[in-house]
């Protein structure tokens, strides 16, 4: 099986998240790259497209709906996950209505974000769901 | 629609006009039901904590907060309504509370916080919980004496509350903060800052009570071992931070002290936790003054013949499969700093340990020690000069240990030792190697190594705690005993028995085919970091005892043959349960989690005796409890809420409070099981009746002894009839709640049934006691597969059980109802009985059978609506 690796951006202020979920992606074949600042997350979209990318939504600066914002703009066939630990009804209305492919309330279990993650992959490689 | 609330308002109602009573029942027994409401959401949401230390789960230091608020919160508005319940009898819960409130404030706010008052902790009594307060050092040397029974140097740590007792009885902490902050403004360099806070230091007097102790704990240790030198080693053992590479060597050690000597040296100690460098460090890692504190190991003097250092993995290329030892004689200090040339050993990890390479040099100096108080540099005799410092004995037992160590800390170590007079091995301290970089493996490396190894299981189990584990399995069958298990095997066994964590210590991993996250098991595989999966289904089928095997919990995959590229995997990252969330994470458990009040009868229960959230909300459930009984059935009440104690052939000590419509007729001496009328109770009652729960045991129980053993358990044995039990049950016509406490048990069981579906429920909550945690969990076991045969939604934490049902028509209720009753009734009893895992279906089949015939009667077999 040769195809490109499945590119994922982690953008989370809270260095437990990325720090967590790379090792765990990668073991799973993915090529991962992580951010704990949304300005740098934002300069790297500009450089480069990624399959995938999972946001917070809570930051300092610009924060996580502004860059998805800026991440389906640029990218509309990125597949955009939201974890957050400020879950509401509002903000996920929001997210959904800005096209989020899926979105997690923190905590979450590790099964559930590869879970997500896998979907989001089969819909990018249209191989299902 | 009716709600229950409602409806228990209108029952209640009648008794608004009494004139006796101030605060009428109704209200009162709000306050109950709202009391064994928080104590529900509080014990769950401890057990639902607890679980995150799995390593299964993204959290950040947000969920920790949000939880310690709503626990804080959740237990305030608990002693708030014992209050409220008792006319402000128990006052003492807020002094209490506000002391672990600001406790676990002072965790949240990256506070350390000792966790005792002892100035002095001796080997024997340390574990890893003391880890605050003994620091890193101290602690794991201690328990590889006591755990692995590997050898270390006697000794006692001199714990961070004699350093905050040393700094506040010499009124220190005002002018070092002086000196930090004029160097951290800038007006004075690092040197001075340092030189003149370590000359306060030196300066100052040690506390005489520390002195004493000091000296006792010294001393006592000399005449253990007499004929040894007498002589201490006295080290920092720093908290936290300074277990990395980074900080070591950058603290003071003083060597060969005599007994009198040590309160001198362990002012030099502390003194160099001023060091340039460690403040440098310090500020660089954004410590708090407050977490600036130091531990301090006394440690026997070894007379060392040689010594050296041990690296379980070769740091620099990992995957050599290597052991690295350097190692010279006399004492280590010149080895560690690399003063002296040492020989160099390479060994084999694997098998038996084979040299692969050996380096012998010149070695003409030796350090010794100078009688007691010094050292001395020695000539090394000729022959002895160019000959190995280790014998190959030596050699491959040090490899033993050394992945002994490594299994045990689940990290690659860096191990110092010495060898004794006898040629004995002595661990002297062993710490996290750290690995380079670049020995991680890259992700790509990993994919398809499906292809590469036979997969024996995938997608199947939990984990209960995150890791990789590479060894033998090592299958628990009825051939096999426990007390066999090797060293560094994967346990693979049926069940996740609370027995099994006897074999921590040895234990690579667990596999069961059976098994929850929340169980004691995955509890203490989290504190030792031990790999495990549970629930495999069929885990001892599939795997073949003896097989060498691959765990690995988080892809829930177990290969066959020993996948070395997930090991080196799991090596080069940092270990999740490291990460300062866990750390976190676990130190605020501490102040919640542990239960110290265990039993009603103990002078120490107590509101000023509670030191976990999770004491105060026993606390406050045993006395809720106690006081709807005592208010409704010792003093007087109105007419219309009748009360009695139940008049039964069995002794259960039940006292019923009517809410209205519960019981009827005359009861002034008590009431007859064929006086109540609420349906509910009715149900639990013929269940707990029934004849087949005693008839059908293994052991013959009379009913008169079983029902004792339900009351009556031994802690409670010798107490006046009136105190034993305290078991209430307020009834109404369709509705019950029911609060048992047998000895150290508490059920729970509210109910109400009525002919609108959607107002009926069941809650049914079961804990167990402090005693047996084996059999203790068996039951629990068997309660969770019974209850939800029978639709119950069932929550496992640890050996809580709570079981929940709705919305099923009446008659679906009250076949529930038997069922608990027959539970109640049955599983006191299988505290007992349930001496192996085997009874567990034993025990299923024949409460199955006791329901077959209870339907069979025709009394309510009906299908789910």
């Amino acid at each position: 099986m040769t195809r490109e690796q499945t590119s994922i951006l982690i953008l989370d202020d809270e260095p437990i998240v990325s720090k967590r979920l790379k090792p765990s992606l990668e073991k799973k074949g993915y090529e991962v790259e992580t951010f704990t600042s949304s300005e740098a997350a934002l300069k790297r979209i500009e450089e480069r497209r990624f399959h995938i990318v999972v946001t917070d939504l809570k930051m300092e600066g610009v924060d996580g709906m502004e860059f998805l914002t800026r991440v389906k703009e640029k990218y509309p066939d990125t597949e955009v996950i939201v974890i957050t630990g400020f879950a509401t009804m509002a903000t996920a209305k929001e997210s959904f209505n800005k096209g989020v492919f899926d979105f997690l309330a923190k905590p979450f279990k590790l099964g559930e974000i590869t879970e997500a993650i896998r979907k989001a992959e089969a819909k990018i490689r249209g191989t299902g769901d | 629609m009716i709600t229950i609330r409602n409806m228990l308002r209108r029952i209640t109602g009648l008794l608004t006009g009494n004139r006796e009573e101030p605060v009428p029942f109704r209200i009162l027994f709000a306050d109950f039901k709202k009391s064994l409401e928080l104590n529900n959401q509080i014990l769950d949401l401890i057990g639902d904590a607890n679980d995150k230390l799995s390593g299964d789960y993204i959290f950040d230091e947000q969920y920790i907060r949000t939880t310690c608020e709503q626990l804080t919160d959740l237990v305030r508005q608990l002693i708030v309504i014992i209050n409220h319940l008792t006319g402000q009898k128990y006052m003492g819960l807020y002094r209490s509370f506000h002391a672990i409130e600001e406790d676990i404030r002072a965790i949240l706010g990256g506070r350390l916080l000792n966790q005792g008052d002892e100035l002095i902790l001796p080997y024997a009594e340390i574990n890893r919980d003391l880890m605050d307060m003994v620091g890193g050092k101290n602690a794991h040397i201690a328990e590889i004496g006591s755990l692995l029974n590997l050898r270390i140097p006697d000794g006692f740590a001199i714990t961070t509350a004699a350093y905050a007792a040393f700094i506040r009885d010499n009124r220190l902490q005002e002018p070092i903060e002086t000196i930090r902050s004029q160097w951290q403004q800038g007006s004075i360099r690092v040197e001075e800052a340092s030189k003149r806070i370590r000359e306060l230091i030196l300066g100052a007097q040690v506390p005489q009570e520390l002195e004493r102790e000091i000296l006792k704990a010294a001393d006592q240790i000399v005449r253990h071992h007499q004929g040894i030198s007498p002589c201490f080693a006295v080290r920092s053992s720093g908290l936290g931070e300074d277990e990395l590479a980074s900080f070591a060597g950058q603290y003071h050690s003083c060597l060969n002290i005599p007994l009198e000597e040590i309160p001198r040296a362990y002012r030099e100690v502390i003194a160099s936790l001023y060091s340039p460098e460690a403040m440098e460090y310090r500020l660089q890692m954004d410590f708090r003054p407050h977490e600036i504190m130091m531990a301090v190991a006394c440690q026997l003097m070894v007379p060392a013949k040689a010594s050296g250092v041990l690296y379980t993995y070769d740091p620099v290329n990992p995957r050599s499969e290597s052991m690295l030892i350097s190692s010279a004689w006399g004492l280590g200090e010149p080895i560690v700093s690399g003063e002296v040339p040492t020989d160099t050993f390479v060994l084999d990890r694997r098998g038996t340990h084979e040299v692969r390479q050996m380096q012998i040099v010149r070695k003409d100096q030796s350090q010794g020690l100078q009688g007691c108080g010094g050292l001395k540099i020695d000539r090394v005799a000729v022959q002895e000069q160019t000959a190995p410092s280790l014998s190959r004995e030596q050699l491959q037992e040090l490899a033993r240990i050394g992945l002994q160590l490594e299994k045990y800390f689940k990290r690659p170590q860096d191990i110092e030792f010495a060898i004794d007079q006898h040629d004995r091995i002595i661990v002297l301290q062993s710490r996290q190697l750290r690995l380079q970089e670049q020995a991680a493996p890259r992700a790509c490396d990993l994919t398809g190594l499906g292809e590469q190894y036979p997969i024996i299981m995938r997608g199947k189990g939990v984990a209960a705690m995150e890791g990789i584990a590479l060894g033998e399995a090592w299958v628990l069958d009825g051939k096999r005993k426990l007390e066999d298990f090797p060293m560094g095997a994967i346990l693979v066994a049926r069940h996740a028995s609370p027995q099994l964590a006897r074999v921590i210590h040895r234990a690579a991993g667990f596999i069961t085919d059976i098994g929850s996250t929340t169980g004691h098991l995955a509890t203490v595989a989290r504190e030792f970091r031990v790999p495990a999966l549970f629930n495999t289904g069929d885990g001892t089928r599939q795997i073949a005892h003896g097989r060498e095997i691959t765990l690995d919990t988080e892809c829930l995959t177990i290969y066959g043959g020993l996948v070395q590229e997930l090991q080196y995997y799991a090596i080069g990252e940092e270990p999740i349960a490291e990460m300062y969330e866990y750390r976190l994470l676990r130190r605020v458990l501490k102040k919640i989690e542990p239960l110290n009040l265990v039993d009603p009868k103990d002078d120490n229960f107590t509101p000023e005796a509670c030191r976990t959230y999770h004491d105060l909300t026993r606390f406050v459930h045993e006395k809720a409890v106690e006081t709807i009984i005592d208010l409704n059935f010792y003093h007087t009440h109105h007419r219309d809420t009748q009360s009695g104690r139940l008049l039964w052939d069995f002794p259960l000590d039940l006292i019923l409070i009517d809410a209205g419509g519960g019981i009827q007729g005359e009861h002034k001496t008590g009431v007859r099981p064929e006086q109540i009328t609420s349906v509910p109770m009715q149900a639990l009652l013929q269940g707990m009746s029934w004849p087949g729960i005693w008839d059908t045991s293994p052991v013959p129980v009379d009913v008169s002894s079983f029902m004792a053993s339900l009351t009556r358990t031994t802690q409670t044995r010798n107490s006046s009839p009136e105190e034993v039990g305290r078991n209430l049950a307020v009834v109404s016509a369709e509705y019950t709640n029911i609060n048992f406490r047998l000895g150290y048990h508490f059920t729970v069981i509210d109910a109400f049934v009525s002919d609108n579906i959607l107002d009926n429920h069941i809650y049914f909550r079961f804990s167990g006691g402090v005693t047996e945690t084996v059999r203790r969990a068996r039951r629990t076991r068997l309660l969770a597969r019974i209850l939800g045969e029978y639709d119950f939604l069932c929550e496992v934490h640890g050996d809580i059980v709570v079981a929940r049902l709705k919305r099923l028509d009446r008659d679906s209720m009250l076949k529930r109802l038997f069922l608990l009753g027959v539970l109640v009734g049955f599983t006191r009893q299988l505290d007992v009985q349930m001496i192996s895992d085997s009874k567990i279906d034993e025990y299923f089949t024949k409460i199955k059978k006791i329901m077959e015939e209870h339907d069979d009667q025709g009394t309510d077999e009906h299908s789910h609506p």
